[in-house]
C-alpha cells in the first residue's frame, strides 16, 4: 500500500471521517470570523480614535498579535490559560485564539476602510446633527464594509486554512484527521491529498462568493 | 416646513435697520489657526435674521474656514460666536441640537452615495429629530419637488448630474428645518450648465426669507441676491458693503484688484 500514490478507494473510504473533520473546521472557521470582526470592528475603530484610552490599547493588541506567531498563541490559550485557573476545552480555546487572531488582521481591516472614506462624508453627517456613533453606523461603516469586503473575504479564507493550527491541541479538525488516517495506514500520500482537496473545496467557492458580493455591492461616488 | 417658518416674514432690505433682536449671528474676534498659519486673524461680522451675505475673497483667504466655524466643523482658537442669543462654546449648547439648526452646502457635494436619494433626505429627520418615517418621506418628497426632483426621490446620487446633486444636498441641508444656512462654493464643482439649477433654488430660499451665507464666486448672485457682500483677504474682513457699491466702487486697493480681475 505505501508508495503506490494517491489511492482513490483509501480516498473514497476516509471521505467521511475527513467530511466531519471539514465539518469542524467549518465551525471552528464561522465562529472565529464572526467574533473576530466583532473584535475588528471596535479595535479598527479604537486604533484610529484620537483618544488615547482607545488609540493605545488597540495599537498595542494589533501589533503583539501580528508579531507573534499563530501556533504560539493557540498554544498559549490552550496550555498557558488553565495555569492561570481558565480552564477552556479544546474547541474553545481554539475558537478564542484564532478569534483573538484574526480579530487583529480585521481591525487593521476596517481601520484602512473607515479612512478610505472621504472626510467631506463624516463633515456631512455631522453637519445633518448626527453624532460620532450614527455617522459610524448609518454613513461611515455601509461605505467602509464595502471597500473592505474583498480583503475581509482573504481573510475569512485564511482564517479557514490557519484554522488547521488547531491540530495541534487535538482538536479533530480536517488536518487532525488526516494525520490520523495516516498514522493508521501509513499511507501520508492519500489523506494529505485529500485534506488539500477539501480545503480546496471549500476556499474556491469561498472566494468566488467574495467576487460575487463585491460585484453586486460595488458603490459609485 | 421652511415655508410656514418663513413666510412671515417677507424679505425686506429694511429688516437691516431694526433692532438687534433680529441679529442671526454674532461673530467677535474670532481667531482661528491651523498649525502655524493663521487663518482667521480677527473676525468681526453680525449676520441678521433673513439676511443673505456673501463672502468673496482669494483662495486661501479664510472665507470656508469662516463658515465651517459656525457649525462647529472647525473649532476656533479665540474670539467667540453667539448664535441666536447662545455662544455655540458654551457649555449647555448641545453641538448636535447647534448643528440641526446651521445647515451646510459642500462644494463637493458629499451625498451618501449608498443611500437613495428619499434616504439621504430623510436620515437626519428620523435618527436625529426622530421624526416619524412617514413624516420624514412626506416632507422630504415636499422639498425634493421644491428644488425640482420630485421625480428623482428613488435614484442613487451616482445616477444624478452634479447640478441635481448639488440640489438633493440643499434639499438634505433644508430638512432639518435650519435657522440658517451655510454655502461653501457650491458651484465650483459644477460644469457651467448646471450651475444656475442650483443658484435658482439658492434665490427661491432667499426669497422665503432663509438666513443664509454664501461663499462664492458667483457675481451675477451676488449682486442680484445678497443684501451685503464682504471681502476677505488674508484672514481678515477688509470691506463690506452692499452689492452695488462693493462691485462698482470698491474702496479698498485689495478689493478693487479682486474685483477688477474676476469682473
Amino acid at each position: 500500500m505505501v508508495g503506490l500514490g494517491f489511492q482513490f478507494d483509501l480516498f473514497v473510504r476516509i471521505l467521511p471521517e475527513l467530511l466531519r473533520g471539514a465539518s469542524i473546521t467549518i465551525q471552528l472557521t464561522a465562529f472565529s470570523v464572526a467574533i473576530g470582526t466583532l473584535i475588528g470592528l471596535f479595535m479598527g475603530m479604537a486604533r484610529i480614535s484620537r483618544y488615547k484610552i482607545f488609540h493605545i490599547p488597540s495599537t498595542l493588541y494589533v501589533e503583539v498579535i501580528r508579531g507573534t506567531p499563530l501556533l504560539v498563541q493557540i498554544m498559549i490559550v490552550y496550555y498557558g490559560l488553565p495555569s492561570l485557573g481558565l480552564n477552556l476545552n479544546q474547541f474553545t480555546s481554539g475558537i478564542l485564539a484564532l478569534s483573538i487572531n484574526s480579530g487583529a488582521y480585521i481591525a487593521e481591516i476596517f481601520k484602512a476602510g473607515i479612512k478610505s472614506i472621504k472626510k467631506g462624508q463624516t463633515e456631512a453627517s455631522m453637519s445633518l446633527g448626527l453624532n460620532y456613533m450614527q455617522t459610524m453606523r448609518y454613513v461611515i461603516l455601509p461605505q467602509a464594509t464595502r471597500n473592505i469586503l474583498p480583503a475581509l473575504g482573504n481573510e475569512f479564507i485564511a482564517l479557514l486554512k490557519d484554522s488547521s493550527l488547531v491540530s495541534v491541541i487535538a482538536i479533530s479538525e480536517l488536518l487532525r484527521r488526516g494525520m490520523i488516517v495516516y498514522s493508521r495506514t501509513y499511507d501520508a500520500w492519500t489523506p494529505l491529498l485529500g485534506v488539500g482537496l477539501i480545503y480546496l473545496c471549500i476556499t474556491i467557492p469561498l472566494s468566488r462568493a467574495v467576487n460575487y458580493i463585491e460585484k453586486r455591492w460595488e458603490i459609485h461616488d | 416646513m421652511i415655508k410656514n417658518n418663513l413666510v412671515k416674514r417677507q424679505k425686506s432690505k429694511k429688516l437691516e435697520n431694526t433692532s438687534n433682536g433680529n441679529v442671526m449671528i454674532k461673530m467677535t474676534h474670532v481667531k482661528k489657526s491651523f498649525g502655524d498659519l493663521v487663518v482667521l486673524k480677527d473676525i468681526n461680522l453680525e449676520i441678521k435674521k433673513g439676511e443673505v451675505l456673501v463672502v468673496l475673497g482669494p483662495s486661501g483667504s479664510g472665507k470656508s474656514t469662516l463658515i465651517r466655524c459656525i457649525n462647529r466643523l472647525e473649532k476656533i482658537d479665540e474670539g467667540e460666536i453667539i448664535l441666536e442669543g447662545t455662544n455655540i462654546y458654551s457649555q449647555d449648547m448641545d453641538i448636535h441640537k447647534l448643528r440641526t439648526k446651521v445647515g451646510m452646502v459642500f462644494q463637493q457635494f458629499n451625498l451618501f452615495p449608498h443611500m437613495r436619494v428619499i434616504d439621504n433626505v430623510t436620515l437626519s429627520p428620523i435618527k436625529v429629530k426622530k421624526v416619524s418615517i412617514d413624516t420624514a418621506k412626506q416632507e422630504a418628497m415636499e422639498l425634493l419637488k421644491k428644488v425640482g426632483l420630485g421625480d428623482k426621490y428613488n435614484s442613487y446620487p451616482h445616477e444624478l448630474s452634479g447640478g441635481q446633486q448639488q440640489r438633493v444636498a440643499i434639499a438634505r441641508a433644508l430638512a432639518m428645518n435650519p435657522d440658517v444656512m451655510l454655502f461653501d462654493e457650491v458651484t465650483s464643482a459644477l460644469d457651467p450648465e448646471l450651475v444656475k439649477g442650483v443658484l435658482e433654488t439658492m434665490k427661491e430660499l432667499a426669497k422665503m426669507g432663509m438666513t443664509m451665507i454664501v461663499v462664492t464666486h458667483e457675481m451675477g448672485f451676488a449682486k442680484e441676491v445678497a443684501d451685503r457682500v464682504i471681502f476677505m483677504d488674508e484672514g481678515y474682513i477688509v470691506e463690506e458693503n452692499e452689492p452695488k457699491e462693493l462691485f462698482e466702487n470698491p474702496q479698498n486697493p485689495r478689493t478693487q484688484a479682486f474685483i477688477s480681475k474676476i469682473l
